[in-house]
């Protein structure tokens, strides 16, 4: 199969998925390893092909071959941590693919043509190999009128540059984490355009503050002056190549080559009820040569239009010992 | 206190105790029934009763009542009449809640005890004894919360989580079972270490017992093991040792089809691990998260210092075989199923 095939809209979701499964399967040992554990070789539909736990991108390398690849020949991604914890390695063979994914994937949400890209990844500069700024840079790169860029930190927004947008016809969108943005506004005395998009990229805990996702949008809104749907979101991470948005509201849509479901921790095979929490399950195409069937550690629910929400991380910590339990005990 | 309060407790010790001993003895009909009532309805085996109610008798047979109440000083300034605590009790386990019912019964406090749906029974045979040996307090227990409407407690006892903490205190201001003053004793322990420095069958035995015992449930229980052997090399062995537990003890609860996940997922990522049917042995210095599922960590002294750092509050004890581990606390692996009865949850006392 080429790689490029799974933009093409003509072919199903699930046709493309159940080839991109055998040849994973079949080239990548680690997930070829799984799926035999289970006793899974050929699926017939999507609900069949199992989802691999993310922990294994800590664990492993996860790529279907590295055979006649040199070190610099593919780009390597790895989650932010600090010194002694395990952080994930994303192998990414082909740039061009994740490049596609992500501009694709915004001019489904997007048109790209409008805007200028303004990024603030403080925490993220740290590491060289991080998936976001990589996006970042690559959105910054792409669009033309000199105006996008990645924002100076510790240092507020400039009303003349906000003008400077404006007066060239294009509309701001800026990029950055959660609290991270919350600090550039505070920080900042500004009068942005009302087609201003916020788009936060997640890292909500950090060990200053804690608050609801939608508390934050809530904040943001009011700190930028701006109205609550012009607040996004975007849910993506080093292991994934594709990337959700949620345009204003709490509920995530997903590229025609990604897709998410909700899963029962206890038998991860199984998806939830509609409603139900569960374990957010992505089947992510474009992570064509490492794995695009991963099961992640957030827990989520799902409406009726297959949108989906994301409510923080599965705490299992709770399963053993003893523990009142309100609605069992 | 004095003498005439002084003899008025002394003789409120020797009712509990004997009323708890009455209760533990095998011609007591009730308990009998209820512990029929118990493996009928598919609660708890019965063997993991047995092996509990054995437990409890040889120790209230030895005297640990009053040792508890001596040990704790109740007859000197540590009763606390007239205080009403409500004990919220999990049932992961049998009788998990005797501890905390016996020991708020013992201090002389007003006992309220809500009863899990999982463990219905067995406790509340023991408390109906209790409440038929006229002591000079209230006992009321029930299975449902919303009995302790406009209670007013003054102390609740739970084991929960963060997570667990808000909803349950919601519930209790909704009902008025407590107020602004009162006090929450929240235990958080999940699990025990255990550090494994022989393979004398002895040891493997108690160690066995330490894992398996109830499905692996009950903070007391082996969640992990430390060892300077690896997980292969004692595989086959320590597989000997467990299937000849279960055979004398077979396990009630089954795992959940994640287990098999589990599984797939160490053979995908090429990590150690013993498939047990109903368990599943890995070797991992992992937090312990899943249920029937031991983690296996070669180390030293100083692994077993450095994972009780990590795991923090979650852990509950951590055992040796041998000699001590300088610089914390232990306790012999052969008591870990078995402990005195004023262990103590959350390395809090219960008195």
């Amino acid at each position: 199969m080429n790689p490029y095939q799974i933009f093409d809209e003509s072919v199903s979701f699930e046709e493309k998925a159940l080839k991109v499964f055998k040849y994973q399967s079949e080239n990548d040992p680690v997930y070829g390893r799984f799926c035999k554990a289970l006793g899974i070789t050929g699926p017939v539909n999507i609900a069949e092909i199992p989802l691999l736990p993310i922990q294994a991108f800590k664990e492993k390398e996860i790529v279907t071959s590295k055979k006649n690849l040199s070190a610099d020949s593919y780009q390597l991604f790895q989650s932010s941590g600090t010194s002694g914890m395990q952080r994930s390695k994303h192998i990414v063979v082909d740039p061009d693919l994740y490049k596609q994914s992500i501009f694709d994937g915004m001019w489904e949400f997007y048109d790209l043509h409008d805007y200028v890209i303004w990024a603030y990844t403080p925490g993220y500069n740290s590491n060289p190999n991080s998936s976001l700024v990589w996006m970042l840079n690559a959105l910054i790169e792409r669009e033309d009128s000199g105006h996008s860029k990645f924002l100076d930190l510790d240092k507020p927004l400039l009303q003349n540059e906000i003008d400077e947008i404006r007066a060239s016809g294009k509309k701001l969108m800026l990029f950055g984490a959660a609290f991270g943005l919350l600090d550039l506004a505070e920080r900042s005395n500004v009068d942005i355009a009302k087609d201003t998009i916020v788009m936060e990229t997640g890292g909500m805990k950090t060990f200053r503050r804690e608050m609801t996702k939608q508390a934050l949008h809530e904040q943001l809104a009011k700190d930028f002056g701006l109205p609550l749907e012009q607040i996004h979101s975007e849910y993506g991470m080093t292991e994934l190549l594709s990337q959700a948005y949620s345009v204003g509201t709490q509920w995530f849509d997903c590229p025609s080559w990604m897709q998410v479901s909700i899963r029962n921790p206890e038998n991860p095979m199984q998806e939830v009820e509609q409603g139900e929490e569960g374990l957010i399950g992505v089947i992510d195409l474009a992570n064509f040569y490492s794995c695009s069937f991963i099961l992640t550690g957030d827990k989520g629910i799902m409406n009726a239009e297959n949108q989906f929400q994301v409510l923080g991380r599965w705490n299992p910590k709770n399963l053993r010992g003893c523990n009142f339990l309100i609605d069992q005990d | 206190m004095n003498e005439a309060m002084e003899n008025n407790f002394q003789d409120h010790i020797q009712k509990v105790s004997r009323a708890t001993k009455a209760w533990l003895q095998p011609d007591n009909l009730s308990l009998k029934k209820t512990i029929d009532k118990t493996v009928e309805e598919g609660l708890f085996s019965f063997e993991d009763i047995k092996f509990q109610i054995r437990t409890l008798k040889q120790k209230v047979d030895s005297g640990q009542v009053e040792e508890w109440a001596k040990r704790a000083n109740l007859l000197e300034t540590k009763n606390s009449i007239g205080q009403k605590v409500l004990c919220l009790h999990a049932g992961n386990l049998p009788l998990v809640g005797f501890q905390d019912a016996l020991g708020t019964i013992l201090s002389g406090t007003d006992y309220y005890g809500k009863l899990s749906k999982k463990d219905p029974f067995l406790l509340s045979s023991f408390l109906k004894m209790m409440d038929e040996v006229d002591l000079d307090i209230q006992i009321q227990y029930s299975t449902e919360l919303a009995d302790f409407k406009d209670l007013q407690a003054d102390k609740v006892l739970f084991a929960g989580s963060e997570e667990s903490v808000d909803p349950v205190k919601e519930k209790l201001f909704k009902l008025n079972a407590v107020n602004d003053n009162t006090e929450f004793v929240i235990r958080t322990a999940k699990f025990s270490i255990a550090y494994l420095d022989n393979e004398n069958p002895e040891t493997l035995r108690d160690m066995i017992e330490a894992v398996f015992r109830y499905g692996g449930k009950g903070c007391r229980s082996v969640a992990v093991i430390v060892s300077p052997f690896t997980l292969s090399k004692v595989k086959c062995h320590f597989t000997d040792y467990v299937e000849e537990f279960w055979m004398k003890n077979p396990q009630l609860k089954k795992p959940k089809e994640n287990l098999a996940y589990q599984f797939a997922f160490n053979k995908a990522i090429e990590r150690d691990q013993a498939w047990l049917d109903d368990f599943l042995v890995q070797e991992t210095d992992d937090f312990p998260d899943q249920e029937f599922v031991l983690n296996w960590v070669v180390g030293d002294h100083d692994k077993v210092k450095e994972l009780r750092s990590r795991f923090g509050n979650s852990v509950q004890t951590v055992y040796r075989t041998g000699e001590n581990i300088n610089g914390i606390k232990t306790e012999f692996l052969s008591n870990a199923q078995t402990p005195d009865l004023w262990w103590e949850p959350d390395g809090i006392p219960i008195l």
